[in-house]
């Protein structure tokens, strides 16, 4: 059962692993900088999934030959959905950063514990 | 797909990195463990045949994320650290196991990797695109085809969407240009 | 371990040599992925990243306040700006042709063959134009950081 699991669904299983590691991250460490790179690592798990969805055994990447009937190719759509989620994960990373320089301007410090102490002193 | 031992070294070296960046202590080291973990899921996305993902990965994820993160780096504070790791938390060590836990009871539901038919690879929408996206949009890159043409408004929510990102950023910041 | 007691960052021939020579073929190389999407892999979304981070790595190399004081600011604003123009030009003259939003083919009634090949070719630049623009601004906004001096004046405004 557990062999089956990994040798057929491998991927699946490093994208469950990846979305527990993502969560820890964004959890556990008081670091806000971490924060955002445990969002990013839960952001890839997803995408893991979609791309490893889309895979046939034997496909040519979706480059069609003029019309290109007949060979197998893997799905185009979860790539399309993907490629745009990367270009809109790196704006939301860029925007999450802004807010994390902008509270270190503000409160001199980027770590969770601290940061709720000062918060709770004003 | 059978799992061959390149895929399983790129795979182990992934989780590895992603461990590494969550474990250590340094905010820099965690960067740079984040940088490879990016570069070994752009490898994975050529094994996979998604060569248009792997060029957009290992161009943000490995190239100007891994910037973008320095940056901050340098206008933030980067934290005294006297050990190498930070010691493993139970608050979230028990929120990302459950959640782990609950989504591996769901992956024996799932397909096989590469199973020819696995609803994704053999549902109707797919092989719409694949017979006729040449015909009618005379593009040969499906990927392409679908994010210009099948989808295209869908990319224009998307290119403003990225271009609302590059406003926040100066409003955040309080700061009239770009350059 | 803290960042200030190295010394800051003398400009190193080594790498400011391997910029120089590798630049223009990153460039090159992005505008392909770019012009060549429909063909093979590529498109705007990656030909645009590849060709942000040239910009990106010439000011990592030459110093950011060098390669700032380089770039006009109104050819970064000008480049997401027509980006953006391009998409909704190419999206709503179908509209206009009696068809529906980015359907390519009610531009072959004005007699251009392959309309539907040139004009995902011309979203792409958009689409690519926009990228490189973003990808650019960021890097220069987030390094330029928070002056909270310029902030509090804007308050008692």
């Amino acid at each position: 059962m557990i062999e089956d699991l990994l040798l057929t669904r491998y991927n699946y299983v490093v994208v469950v692993l990846l979305l527990g590691i993502g969560t820890y991250m964004l959890i556990e460490n008081s670091n806000l900088v971490k924060k955002v790179i445990g969002m990013n690592v839960f952001q890839t798990g997803i995408f893991l999934f979609f791309i490893t969805s889309a895979y046939v055994e034997g496909g040519a990447p979706p480059v069609v030959e003029h019309g290109g009937h007949g060979s197998t190719y893997v799905s185009p759509l979860p790539h399309v959905l993907i490629l745009t989620a990367i270009v809109v994960g790196v704006s939301l990373t860029a925007v999450a950063l802004a807010l994390v320089v902008r509270i270190y301007a503000e409160y001199g410090t980027l770590d969770e514990n601290v940061l709720r102490e000062v918060r709770a002193d004003e | 797909m059978t799992l061959t031992l390149l895929e399983a070294a790129i795979l182990l070296f992934v989780i590895g990195s992603a461990v590494t960046a969550a474990l250590l202590r340094d905010v820099l080291g965690s960067i740079i463990a984040f940088a490879g973990y990016s570069l070994g899921i752009a490898i994975l996305w050529v094994y996979l045949q998604a060569p248009d993902v792997a060029l957009t990965e290992a161009a943000v994820g490995a190239g100007v994320m891994t910037l973008l993160f320095l940056l901050t780096l340098v206008r933030t504070v980067r934290p005294p650290s006297d050990e190498l790791l930070e010691s493993v938390g139970w608050r979230g060590a028990t929120a990302g196991g459950a959640l782990a836990a609950a989504l591996l009871t769901t992956v024996p539901s799932l397909p096989a990797i590469g199973d020819p038919d696995a609803p994704v690879v053999a549902g109707e929408v797919t092989q719409y695109y694949l017979d006729n996206a040449y015909g009618e949009t005379e593009v040969e890159n499906v990927v392409t085809a679908v994010l210009a043409a099948y989808r295209g408004f869908d990319t224009l929510g998307e290119a403003v969407v990225v271009f609302a990102a590059g406003v926040a950023v100066l409003v955040v910041l309080r700061q009239g240009e770009f350059v | 371990m803290s960042s200030n007691d190295r010394p800051p960052y003398v400009e190193s021939t080594i790498i400011m040599t391997t910029v120089r020579f590798v630049a223009p073929f990153v460039l090159t190389l992005g505008l392909f992925i770019m012009f060549h999407g429909a063909e093979s892999a590529g498109g705007g979304f990656q030909g645009g990243v590849v060709v942000g981070t040239v910009i990106l790595m010439l000011a990592f190399a030459f110093g950011i306040e060098a390669v700032r004081a380089w770039l006009n600011p109104t050819a970064i604003l000008g480049l997401i700006a027509s980006g953006v123009l391009v998409f909704l030009a190419i999206g709503f003259g179908s509209v206009a042709l009696d068809g529906a939003f980015l359907e390519y083919h009610a531009y072959e009634q004005l007699g251009i063959h392959h309309a539907s090949g040139y004009g995902i070719e011309l979203v792409e630049l958009g689409i690519g134009a926009i990228v490189t623009g973003v990808i650019i601004g960021l890097f220069f906004v987030i390094s330029a950081g928070f002056d909270p001096a310029e902030g509090e004046e804007e308050d008692l405004l």
